[in-house]
């Protein structure tokens, strides 16, 4: 059925252009980020030079001796794609289980899982500290960053998974076992074929909040794994100095991950409200 | 049934894991939140290792909740902080969602360009906002007060106005760096970042929305305004509840934000200021740490339980 169309001309021309004008409103922090990656350093603080000016590479090409770029953004990496490996390796076997062979427990395991994310970071601070440092000895190494970037976001992938499986008819699936496939056969050979789409946004949420994880990334890494949330927390104040190169490193720093996220914008809805909304 | 084992086998390393990962820091800050524990004391080297001879019973909660002096302000500021970002995220979620949900040309591109700020790393949205946007001097804010400045002096020339103009104040540019208005700065990024996450979510919701009980409304002779109020509201209730309970629990732990534009100008929150005790009071830090798990978990129990209870349908 059609809705009824009670826009007035009016209406028509400025809601329309009221949309365009607010969406670019809210995207200019970021285009304000972008260009001024193009001005040298003694240009972006120019008044004179605000809009116009003579584009440059340069602030691209010395990323690395400026910041070191490169050692960060390998680092970030390395951790965001492993701890999603790992999120899915443990996650997809656990919400396969849930979804098609629910206990009366499943739903308190599930909310549970969940509560688990509500624990404030900042409450354990000393006692990850603690352990990774003195007890582990595995502070400021990828291992660490990768296992509490995994268990941060596992929960986010359980629940992901679970809403996807869900939706796949369970008599697919017990056709597989009577056909006599195994149990890995049946997530290998017909629960992930079926659920492609879903497990690929998954990974790829759980691949951004990674990215962008800023406080136990900080906290627990001093050089040797520190991720790019690092590298520009310790570049806060630049008083003004390096506008331009650090345009350039927090450009390179966040747009693989905008671009990445303009992709999975409907599965953010589903990874972050659990399910709840749809 | 033979197949009860293995699906509890599939689900036992995520459980265990997270098990861990949950108990086994929450139970070290919660002993050290009853001793004396200090990294640094040359009196009484005896506190600086974690020991039950240390016991202080309930003496660090009494310390921050009554001679910290941060304390009862960083929870303020915290509630502060939280609250602020919420009203304004909804509401602009709210009008953003109403205004993108109708078709238009580049309507794509507009929900593209909307989206985007949620993707922007937290170290990143700030480091942008206090430098080049909010600085006094250098930044945007700075910019165009000074512009505003210029203009106004030019008109200083005019005949016989001139006169009128040349009595106007300069504007002062806001600096975003002192203790209250670097709170202000950190709500202003903090809320461009999660707008985009309430557009969404409202989004999706009132693409779901009744439409036939919307025309029979129109037909009835509804006026806009009470559609919304009877019909839109009412719809958007439950998103409005869960967007408002998630933020809460992602801005009651908000760090890097705060780190990057108010390191040491005294804006803290409850996190911030637990990273102070860190640094040395780990009984004070810890006690603080039980704090704000009781906190979060007060806005936590009732989103679980709106999640929990749609979950099996």
């Amino acid at each position: 059925m059609a809705v009824i169309d009670q826009t007035t001309k009016f209406g028509k021309v400025f809601w329309p252009v009221l949309a365009w004008g607010i969406a670019l409103i809210f995207f200019f922090p970021i285009f304000w980020m972008v260009f001024t990656s193009f001005k040298t350093d003694a240009d972006a603080v120019k008044p004179e030079y605000l809009f116009t000016f003579k584009p440059t590479l340069e602030n691209y090409l010395n990323m690395t001796d400026n910041y070191d770029y490169w050692r960060f953004a390998i680092n970030s990496v390395i951790t965001s794609t492993f701890a999603t490996g790992l999120a899915l390796v443990v996650g997809v076997p656990a919400a396969y289980a849930m979804s098609f062979n629910p206990s009366r427990h499943t739903k308190d395991i599930l909310v549970w899982m969940l509560s688990t994310k509500m624990l404030p970071a900042a409450a354990v601070l000393y006692p990850m500290t603690f352990l990774t440092k003195n007890f582990l000895q595995i502070y400021d190494t990828h291992f660490l960053v990768i296992i509490v970037l995994c268990l941060i976001n596992l929960p986010i992938v359980i629940w992901m998974l679970f809403t996807y499986f869900k939706e796949i008819p369970k008599e697919i699936i017990e056709a597989g076992k009577m056909d006599g496939v195994s149990t890995w056969g049946e997530i290998k050979d017909i629960l992930i074929p079926l659920a492609w789409g879903g497990v690929a946004s998954t990974a790829l949420l759980c691949f951004i909040f990674c990215w962008n994880e800023a406080y136990w990334t900080v906290r627990l890494t001093t050089t040797e794994a520190s991720t790019l949330s690092k590298l520009i927390e310790g570049n806060r104040a630049p008083e003004g100095l390096f506008f331009g190169r650090l345009s350039a490193v927090s450009t390179a720093a966040v747009g693989p991950i905008v671009i990445l996220g303009w992709f999975c914008q409907k599965q953010l809805v589903r990874g972050l409200t659990f399910g709840a909304v749809k | 049934m033979a197949n009860r084992t293995l699906p509890r086998l599939l689900q036992t390393p995520a459980v265990v894991l997270l098990l861990l990962w949950m108990l086994v820091p929450l139970g070290m800050t919660l002993y050290f939140s009853f001793i004396r524990y200090v990294l640094n004391n040359l009196r009484k080297p005896e506190w600086t290792t974690p020991s039950l001879s240390n016991w202080r019973g309930f003496g660090n909660y009494e310390y921050v909740l009554f001679n910290a002096k941060d304390f009862w302000f960083a929870v303020q500021n915290s509630l502060f902080i939280v609250v602020s970002i919420l009203v304004l995220t909804v509401i602009l979620g709210l009008a953003l969602a109403m205004l993108v949900n109708r078709s238009f040309p580049g309507r794509g591109i507009v929900r593209v360009l909307l989206i985007s700020p949620f993707f922007v790393m937290p170290a990143v949205n700030a480091v942008l906002w206090i430098n080049m946007i909010l600085d006094p001097v250098l930044g945007l804010n700075g910019i165009a007060v000074e512009g505003i400045n210029a203009w106004v002096r030019g008109l200083h020339d005019f005949p016989v106005l001139g006169a009128f103009f040349s009595m106007w104040p300069e504007i002062e540019p806001i600096s975003f760096r002192a203790t209250q208005t670097s709170a202000y700065a950190v709500i202003i990024m903090v809320t461009w970042q999660w707008t985009p996450f309430a557009v969404l979510i409202f989004m999706t919701s009132l693409q779901s929305e009744d439409e036939s009980q919307k025309e029979a409304a129109i037909l009835d002779g509804a006026s806009a305004w009470s559609r919304f109020r009877n019909l839109t509201i009412p719809h958007l209730a439950r998103p409005i509840a869960i967007v408002v309970m998630i933020q809460s629990i992602f801005h009651l732990s908000l760090y890097a934000e705060i780190e990057i534009v108010s390191r040491g100008n005294g804006n803290k929150n409850l996190p911030y200021l637990i990273g102070e005790f860190t640094s040395n009071n780990i009984g004070a830090a810890s006690a603080a740490g039980i704090f704000a798990v009781i906190l979060a978990n007060i806005v936590a129990i009732f989103l679980l339980r709106m999640v929990g209870k749609n979950l099996m349908d």
